[in-house]
């Protein structure tokens, strides 16, 4: 036998004037997000969004691009802290929950993979933002694509503020 | 999240306003074909972008498309005569033409010249495809007519229906860039639907509920890849093009017809959902077209004489918990749009977007509010046309495909997402 329905139940449920008395406590942001810029353009983009007031988010930049290819564990890749200096990636993704990488050519290509890495095995969510298109970013995205949960290609650098708001960072 | 600011600016379509001012570069649908089935038939009321219109079609077969109100007393034209090429307001026979041109005021002498200086606001009215398409904006600017293939397909190839949705049209076009949810809102669906079921990809969908995503910006909007899991080595993409400001298309499935929507505002908190189904080269079946007519696939069963869903917001959209519990319906709601226009209504009639939770995987919702916050500055402040208006825009398709693991989609896939009269779909 049908069940009845609550008649109306949902018209009531979404008017402007039941809104107001939905339940307002400040949302929690998100918990920590990491933003590495793997080259030189890239970092400039990242440094220019550091300059926001963000709640979590930390920014580095990931200088030793060359020397990322031998490395054996990800962990040990050095990223440059834009306001502490240098770090061990492996330490930086303690209690993270998104990293956003962002790159404009190939020359963080390995680097990429190491992030990317080292995010999927402790469960971080890697998000990239390819600023350009092309065979110059061909590797770049290569190496982020097996990763990043999203890639935005070709990225504006205002984009990297853009969701860096959305989600609260 | 955005800023309430950011919202009102993307979610006002009214007069006056930026996103207002935006919609009024585009050519929109007002209202289907079969609505004005007869010349000297029944006017219709519309409204669109806040603006009370009344559409009617003359003795001479004219569209027209006008102020709904009287220029004399403002009564509603839509209880007007029409007759002898132009609609007569019952009040005191007062007369307009297509062009709102007010023609006749019997109460005036006869050799009065009294009507040449009454004019009601009116908009052009083209029928294009199953769709009379109207533009809101300066004539000096109007574009060139829409291109997008459903309308340019021979009419045994398409059909075209349309729904009231209550809720503003941001959250309802949201919802269609949004490819992650058909694993689970619509999932019930995949495997039975007429218009759905007997395609690869609803294994894919169903088997991989976490997709990967590329949002790849285009001239008219973005393509948006969602990437799931295949056989050994490949990958399976949806990829759904969003051409500004409200066009989608549903990667296809199979040979079945392919799908999208065009989301226009009524006022800030509704809209209508034109949902199309066509295949771009074959006529549709007697059992499709039925399918459709039945509210399968994306389309809705409507209240006989309305174009309001027989499942909303005042029935609860007829939950079936049974049907939940069962899986038959995921939500527990029945049929695809109805799934997808109870959610979006529950969210409010203008959805609080300070109060969101995004993720990384909504980083295409996040590019299509910046790509309509940006048009709307650079036309408010230096006359910059928007993304979408140039028909060139127009011409693209939705895809589905599997592609080896190191093959970008955007790069295989440029010929399958454009436009080719005579060539079919690419689909899986």
């Amino acid at each position: 036998m049908a069940r009845p329905i609550l008649h109306n139940s949902c018209a009531r449920a979404t008017t402007a004037a039941e809104s107001r008395f939905r339940i307002d406590v400040p949302i929690a942001p998100c918990r920590a997000a990491r933003v590495i810029g793997l080259d030189d353009d890239s970092v400039q983009v990242v440094a220019d969004a550091a300059h926001e007031p963000w709640r979590t988010a930390r920014f580095y930049a990931c200088d030793d691009t060359a020397e990322a290819a031998d490395l054996p564990d990800p962990d040990d890749l050095r990223l440059r802290d834009l306001d502490r200096g240098g770090m061990r990636l492996g330490d930086e993704l303690e209690g993270v929950d998104v990293t956003v990488m962002v790159a404009s050519n190939d020359d963080g290509a390995a680097a990429a993979s190491h992030i990317g890495l080292a995010c999927s095995l402790r469960g971080i969510t890697t998000a990239g933002l390819v600023l350009g298109s092309g065979s110059s970013v061909a590797g770049a995205l290569a190496s982020l694509r097996p990763y990043a949960r999203v890639l935005l290609v070709p990225a504006e650098p205002d984009d990297l503020v853009h969701l860096l708001t959305a989600l609260r960072a | 999240m955005l800023r309430p600011e950011i919202n009102e600016l993307l979610t006002e379509t009214g007069p006056g306003t930026p996103m207002g001012e935006l919609f009024r570069h585009y050519w929109l649908p007002a209202l289907l074909a079969e609505e004005l089935p007869e010349d000297d038939g029944a006017p219709v009321r519309v409204k669109i972008l806040s603006e009370r219109l009344i559409a009617f079609r003359d003795t001479s077969g004219r569209y027209g498309l006008m102020d709904e109100f009287c220029a004399h007393r403002g009564v509603s034209l839509w209880f007007a005569r029409n007759e002898e090429n132009g609609l007569r307001c019952p009040y005191h026979g007062w007369k307009y033409d297509v062009t709102g041109q007010c023609l006749e005021v019997p109460s005036e002498p006869e050799a009065s010249n009294f009507c040449a200086n009454v004019k009601l606001k009116s908009y052009p009215l083209v029928k294009v495809g199953d769709i009379l398409w109207t533009y809101l904006g300066d004539p000096e600017s109007q574009p060139p007519l829409p291109e997008y293939e459903f309308v340019h397909v021979p009419e045994s190839q398409t059909y075209t229906s349309k729904r009231w949705q209550e809720s503003n049209w941001l959250q309802a076009l949201e919802g269609g860039i949004d490819s992650s949810h058909v694993s689970f809102l619509h999932s019930g669906q995949l495997n039975t639907d007429p218009l759905f079921k007997g395609s690869r990809g609803n294994d894919y969908n169903k088997g991989d509920l976490k997709p990967y995503f590329e949002v790849t910006d285009t001239p008219g909007g973005l393509f948006i890849g969602a990437r799931r899991n295949a056989e050994e080595g490949h990958y399976y993409w949806r990829i759904t093009p969003w051409v500004m400001p409200s066009f989608t298309m549903v990667p296809p499935r199979a040979d079945h017809p392919v799908h999208g929507h065009i989301w226009v505002p009524i006022d800030d908190e509704n809209c209508w959902v034109y949902t199309f189904d066509y295949h771009p080269v074959r006529p549709l079946s007697d059992d499709e077209r039925s399918a459709m007519r039945a509210g399968h696939g994306v389309h809705s069963e409507n209240i006989p004489g309305t174009y309001r869903p027989m499942a909303n917001k005042d029935n609860d959209y007829l939950m079936d918990r049974e049907a939940q519990k069962r899986n038959e319906h995921y939500s527990g709601v029945k049929g695809i749009a109805i799934q997808d226009a109870s959610l979006q209504e529950s969210m409010g009639p203008i959805v609080d977007r300070t109060k969101e939770r995004l993720v990384a995987t909504d980083t295409g919702i996040i590019k299509a509010r910046q790509k309509l916050r940006k048009a709307v500055i650079a036309l408010t402040d230096d006359g910059v046309v928007p993304p979408g208006v140039d028909p060139e825009h127009h011409r693209v398709r939705s895809v589905s495909v599997v592609l080896p693991h190191d093959v970008a989609f955007m790069e295989a896939t440029a010929e399958d997402a454009s436009v080719r009269p005579g060539v079919a779909q690419t689909t899986v």
